[in-house]
């Protein structure tokens, strides 16, 4: 039977706790929320004011290319008898120093704070090389065998599980695996082994020693690609199962073997989220520390990778060994250690003396350091969008 | 081969299933099927949900074997006089002479050219003129010729549901398979589509030999020579379309045509 309407509110909430709860568990997460968005505001603010000053002018060309181009040096800072700080570097000392004459008071040195950081910029940009051409191919040929060869099963969960712990590895483990496996161990080509070598293959022509590659790009480059291959097999994983499978049947029922089906419909369109989980993986192989600490990175060098004593090339050089050398010393820029920016600006923070230009310094390449890291989230952002506008289905 | 050419000899049927048995896994799905399929005749395979007409489909191309633990356990398969899973088979010269459309019309997200050469140029066809030649063929076969001829180069996911459909069947085509499989080629699609569909059944039917699965019976009756009624696995009743609709053997068929049971 119908009931007889009445002018009670007949949606009248009842005055438990309930509405006294709901505001306070949204306000719980709107405060947490604020926190957090709060700090990493802070923080972005922080760096710009304190390193925007370091790398920017006021005037042309508006950057410190001084800061960018320059190898890090030790900065001298001259006090006169007025209480003026003159800043040189060490071949400039001695002259500012004579023209003061009497006027000079003291002179400080602040180690690594001077000059720039190109040296740390290269040395990065060649880790990251290294890294994620490695780490790409190992990745995606790891991901499309997990899910287009492997047998479903428990097997392949475990092996799944494993690679995902694999990332929850501390760098710092990655830096003893890579110091022990490819500074120390990992197999090269010498026409002596060394002393230390684990063991030695000979074959005839050359030696195959277990020896290391020492501290180098390749040492590094290779640590860090193991760093950031769970995030890359996970993500073209991802990936390649986001493609329809209505494109393997198709491809396979025309006729085309397991590779080919592969190679022309499911590669190209899984391509855009690898590479843009890849480029992802370029920030956090940019940024890592620890695994670089014992492979590859030095926290002081005066030269870039390609500045090495070489033989002059011979009187008589042909064409041939002219290549010959060029090759040689292109590939030597991967068996040299470099620094590196994360590095230098643990060095600048934890190892020299603070005051306030060892801060500039350390601020200035903060801020290069974040606005690369930046550049290369914007990148994969633009690619994305792009290639996602190209292939949709 | 054709029974016109040779009125006098029967010729061999060009799908043949004698005695099959068919497991997924522990279940079996297929029970005891014999089916013979003659060239140039459109047999169409009915059946409730679940009866097995997509599994016996899949066994003439062995598009099964992508599904683990599915496999033939009884008798055998043969296309053109030979059994399909005898080890000197060729899975892809197989699947190039039995080509197959799928319920869901499924393009690649390329150009509308690219799409119907894929099968000739992962059998390596490299010549631009016979792959001009062969997708001018096949668009005109599967009558998409005239509407698409001005924009091969565009995204065949710009194209109408029933046409992606129709670029699906001149992609499988291509590669001029002797047999056609279709599974459920229309049911995704509106009737107009479908329309079109059936009729270029009919014209397909001139050059390829078709199997049709199918839930719609009227559609059946309208594109079919054969029809072969499957029910839990088994294979009721194999004949004309027009005997098997007009006057079934089986009370079985009966029953569905009339619609006790679906």
């Amino acid at each position: 039977m119908n009931s007889v309407p009445t002018n009670d509110n007949p949606f009248a909430g009842d005055n438990s706790g309930i509405q006294q709860r709901e505001t306070a568990a949204r306000w719980a997460l709107r405060v947490g929320s604020y926190i957090v968005v709060l700090t990493t505001v802070a923080i972005m603010l922080h760096i710009f004011v304190k390193g925007a000053p370091v790398v920017f002018r006021s005037q042309w060309p508006f950057v410190n290319t001084q800061f960018l181009t320059e190898l890090p040096a030790t900065l001298h800072v001259i006090e006169d008898q007025q209480g003026n700080h003159i800043e040189t570097d060490v071949n400039g000392a001695d002259a500012v120093k004579m023209k003061l004459g009497d006027n000079f008071r003291s002179e400080k040195t602040i180690s690594y704070s001077g000059g720039g950081i190109l040296g740390p910029i290269v040395g990065t940009a060649l880790l990251v090389v290294v890294s994620v051409s490695v780490a790409l191919f190992l990745g995606v040929a790891c991901a499309i065998y997990l899910s287009e060869y492997a047998k479903h099963g428990k097997f392949l969960e475990m092996v799944r599980l494993a690679i995902l712990n694999l990332a929850g590895v501390p760098s710092v483990v990655f830096g003893l695996f890579g110091l022990g496996a490819f500074v120390l161990t990992a197999p090269r080509f010498v026409a002596v082994p060394a002393e230390r070598s684990v063991f030695a293959i000979p074959l005839g022509f050359t030696t195959l020693s277990f020896e290391g590659w020492d501290t180098c790009v390749l040492s590094g480059g290779f640590t860090l690609a193991f760093v950031i291959l769970p995030v890359i097999i996970t993500a073209s994983e991802q990936c390649l199962q986001a493609v329809p499978q209505g494109f393997r049947e198709t491809s396979m029922a025309l006729g085309a073997t397991r590779w080919q089906t592969i190679r022309y419909s499911v590669l190209p369109f899984a391509t855009p989220g690898i590479l843009t989980s890849s480029i992802l993986g370029i920030a956090r192989a940019a940024g890592e520390t620890a695994p670089i600490m014992f492979t590859a990175a030095l926290a002081f060098k005066d030269k870039l990778p390609w500045q090495k004593d070489m033989l002059p090339l011979p009187a008589d050089a042909s064409i041939f060994k002219h290549w010959e050398q060029s090759v040689s010393r292109f590939l030597g820029i991967f068996t040299e250690s470099v620094q590196a920016l994360p590095y230098h600006i643990y060095t600048l923070a934890a190892k020299i003396p603070q005051n306030e230009y060892a801060e500039r310094a350390q601020h200035g390449s903060v801020f290069v350091f974040l606005v690369l890291v930046a550049s290369l989230a914007a990148s994969s952002v633009l690619l994305r969008k792009r290639l996602r506008a190209k292939y949709r289905w | 081969m054709t029974p016109a050419a040779n009125p006098k000899s029967i010729p061999p049927p060009v799908v043949q299933v004698r005695d099959m048995d068919f497991c997924y896994g522990t279940s079996k799905a297929l029970f005891d099927i014999n089916l013979k399929v003659e060239y140039h005749r459109v047999t169409a395979l009915i059946g409730p949900s679940g009866c097995g007409k997509s599994t016996l489909l899949r066994c003439i191309n062995r598009m099964n074997d992508r599904v683990p633990s599915a496999r033939v356990t009884k008798g055998e398969v043969l296309v053109k006089g030979k059994n399909v899973h005898d080890t000197d088979v060729d899975l892809t010269q197989l699947r190039k002479q039995v080509g197959m459309v799928f319920q869901k019309s499924n393009p690649f997200p390329k150009s509308i050219y690219e799409n119907v050469a894929y099968g000739l140029r992962i059998h390596g066809e490299k010549n631009k003129n016979v792959l001009d030649e062969a997708v001018e063929r096949s668009l005109t076969h599967a009558a998409l010729w005239e509407e698409l001829k001005d924009r091969l180069n565009a995204n065949a996911l710009a194209l109408s549901g029933g046409q992606q459909q129709r670029l699906c069947i001149a992609r499988a085509i291509a590669t001029v398979p002797d047999v056609l499989l279709m599974d459920e080629p229309c049911s995704a699609l509106d009737p107009i589509s479908t329309l079109k569909i059936e009729e270029l059944m009919h014209q397909l039917a001139h050059e390829f030999t078709v199997i049709i699965v199918t839930h719609n019976m009227q559609q059946a009756v309208r594109v079919s020579d054969y029809t072969a009624f499957l029910h839990l696995g088994k294979l009721v009743e194999f004949a004309p379309t027009e005997e098997l609709f007009t006057n079934p053997r089986e009370k079985l068929t009966e029953a569905y045509l009339r619609g006790t049971f679906s």
